[in-house]
């Protein structure tokens, strides 16, 4: 019959069509894909704009905070490092004045300016959390520095795991 | 055409399986056909390029200034890709001619075609006695002149180097030599890229704490903020006619592409407010549009996109490889990156045809690939055993040469336009 000829054709040729496509791969985050907080569809994606930078004469404090990790291919806050940025939030919100400079950093691997631009994702997606916590966007400032500031100088997944971190740096 | 085949021919089998070759069947060849993946990708054959022999056997130098320019020389020639010196007898070019110094430098240069019994460059040249080497790279792009190809040794290249202990930008010639430190910041730095007049550049440095982009007036021997808002400023490409620059900026709470007059001004987006990480700005040589890198379509996995320099859709370029980086468009309308295929190699791609063609041998990794002046060669980096040096590539199929070496690691290479 042509109608059940027509369906056979056709779906030999879907199943062709997704076998010729295969090399093409999804997104591989492990974080039920790129609509988590920083990921690319996340919510918030218009953004809301930076504050000015702290002066430079600014009192900063580094080490308060214990570092936020994060996966390879990830720009997202994994859900077990979620209490890391909600004790910032809370001592954000106990003091007014200041803020905090979130840092994002890459490990040693790919394109230095990629790079850059990756830990600067892992920053943004960091001060989107905290704005979730209802900490004021004017408080926040997003640094990255790529690669270019590892803090463990080993070659394997375990200095690299150490790298893919944002920092937390107060200021007032 | 040759991969199609294959496929048709189990077709065919199925459809006499199935009896009919009716309209339905060249419709779901042609949709099959469409669906196909990526464009063909070609190893480049190794094994050198065609060169012509040329015999400088008498080519004299006398003096240290002569001899420097004498051997510079006949580097370059060698480095052109188009030349391989030849014992006198049956070589097609001869170049011959005398060099010495007494106060100047002063060189009579004759090169003549053997085969056509023609004097093709018959000239005097003087200059300085420092100024050696850079008359032996201008004698060399007249030389190339002469036989109708376009040389690269008047352009420099402006680099990261650790030579001093901290990261530093250095300028150097094409084969490596006259090097010089330009910066002395004890800072981070990265991504220098020239502009087209090729006596300014712009890099992105954390002078002020924060990554901004300076640019630096070498002749003026001075440096100025380019951008410097809030969130992070990168990218810093020049258009060609010198009048804008392109920034991948974050202030408005997403990463962007932005373009602005250079000298100051609104950036004006170009790209859609997403979360994704944008980076390496370049224009086309026409300053229609820019090629950049996102990694929106899966993080981590960054690809090349080509937009309008008045906005509007993004086209992506690249499908192979897990990350495709630091692109450089080429005044030959081709666009050379860095692609993760196993270890990063240096790839070239038209952006019409998006066929590309892989142009390292894969021992190692050769990352931020910039064209050389001569629309042939591509200035890079070689990372192996975590140690970097930049190396010159060559589309034709010559191996990758070292150039001279430093101690330090030496990287992200760019190449003045001419």
């Amino acid at each position: 019959m042509q109608s059940k000829r027509w369906m056979m054709l056709m779906a030999m040729g879907l199943v062709c069509v997704v076998a010729l496509s295969g090399c093409k791969k999804k997104t591989t985050s492990g974080n039920a894909g790129d609509n988590g907080i920083g990921g690319v569809t996340g919510t918030d994606v218009n953004g809301t704009g930076l504050g000015n930078r702290p002066d430079l004469g600014a009192t900063e404090m580094a080490g308060q905070f214990v570092p936020v990790y994060f996966d390879y291919d990830s720009a997202q806050v994994k859900e077990s490092e979620r209490s890391k940025v909600e004790t910032v939030a809370e001592q954000l919100k106990k003091a007014s004045g200041g803020g905090v400079i979130v840092e994002g950093h890459c490990d040693e691997r790919g394109s230095r300016e990629y790079n850059l631009s990756l830990g600067e994702r892992r920053a943004q997606a960091v001060r989107a959390y905290l704005m979730t916590l209802s900490v004021d966007a004017a408080r926040i400032q997003t640094k990255s520095m790529g690669k270019e500031k590892p803090v463990a100088l080993g070659h394997d997944e375990e200095s690299w795991a150490k790298n893919r971190r944002v920092e937390f740096v107060l200021f007032k | 055409m040759g991969k199609y085949f294959g496929w048709l021919s189990v077709f065919q089998g199925l459809e006499i399986g199935v009896g009919v070759f009716s309209k339905a069947w060249k419709m779901v060849l042609v949709l099959l056909i469409a669906a196909l993946p990526a464009p063909a990708q070609v190893r480049v054959v190794k094994g050198g390029s065609a060169k012509a022999t040329i015999d400088w056997s008498r080519l004299v130098a006398t003096g240290g200034a002569a001899t420097e320019f004498k051997r510079v020389l006949e580097d370059d020639l060698i480095h052109s890709g188009w030349f391989t010196p030849a014992a006198p007898g049956g070589a097609e070019f001869s170049l011959v001619g005398a060099a010495q110094e007494s106060g100047a430098l002063n060189a009579t240069i004759q090169f003549a075609s053997v085969i056509q019994r023609q004097w093709l460059l018959s000239k005097q040249y003087t200059a300085e006695s420092g100024a050696a080497r850079r008359l032996a790279h201008k004698v060399a792009d007249e030389i190339l002149a002469a036989i109708g190809r376009k040389g690269m040794f008047s352009g420099r290249i402006v680099m990261i180097g650790t030579h001093s202990g901290a990261k530093e930008l250095y300028v150097c010639d094409m084969d490596g030599g006259n090097l010089s430190q330009i910066t002395h910041d004890n800072n981070i730095c990265l991504g220098p890229h020239w502009a087209p007049d090729g006596n300014r550049l712009t890099y992105t440095a954390f002078l002020k704490r924060y990554p901004d982009v300076y640019l630096i007036d070498l002749a003026a021997r001075s440096r100025r903020v380019v951008a410097s808002y809030p969130g992070m400023n990168s990218g810093g490409a020049i258009s060609p006619d010198g009048t804008l620059v392109a920034l991948i900026l974050s202030k408005d709470g997403y990463q962007a592409l932005y373009v602005r007059a250079l000298n100051g001004g609104v950036p004006v987006r170009l790209t859609e407010g997403s979360r994704a990480a944008l980076a390496s700005p370049c224009w086309s040589p026409d300053g229609s549009h820019l090629v950049y890198v996102s990694d929106q379509a899966s993080t981590a996995h960054p690809q090349l996109y080509v937009i309008s320099r008045s906005g509007g859709a993004p086209r992506r370029l690249t499908s192979r490889g897990s990350q495709n980086v630091a692109p450089s468009w080429g005044a030959n309308g081709l666009i050379t990156y860095a692609s993760l295929q196993g270890r990063f190699q240096v790839c070239v791609l038209d952006p019409n045809t998006l066929d590309s063609k892989v142009v390292t041998p894969g021992d190692a990794d050769y990352e931020d690939p910039s064209w050389a002046p001569d629309g042939r060669h591509i200035i890079c980096s070689r990372t192996a055993g975590y140690r970097s040096r930049i190396y010159l590539l060559d589309t034709l199929g010559d191996s990758p040469v070292a150039l001279s070496e430093f101690s330090g690691d030496w990287y992200s290479p760019s190449v003045t336009a001419k």
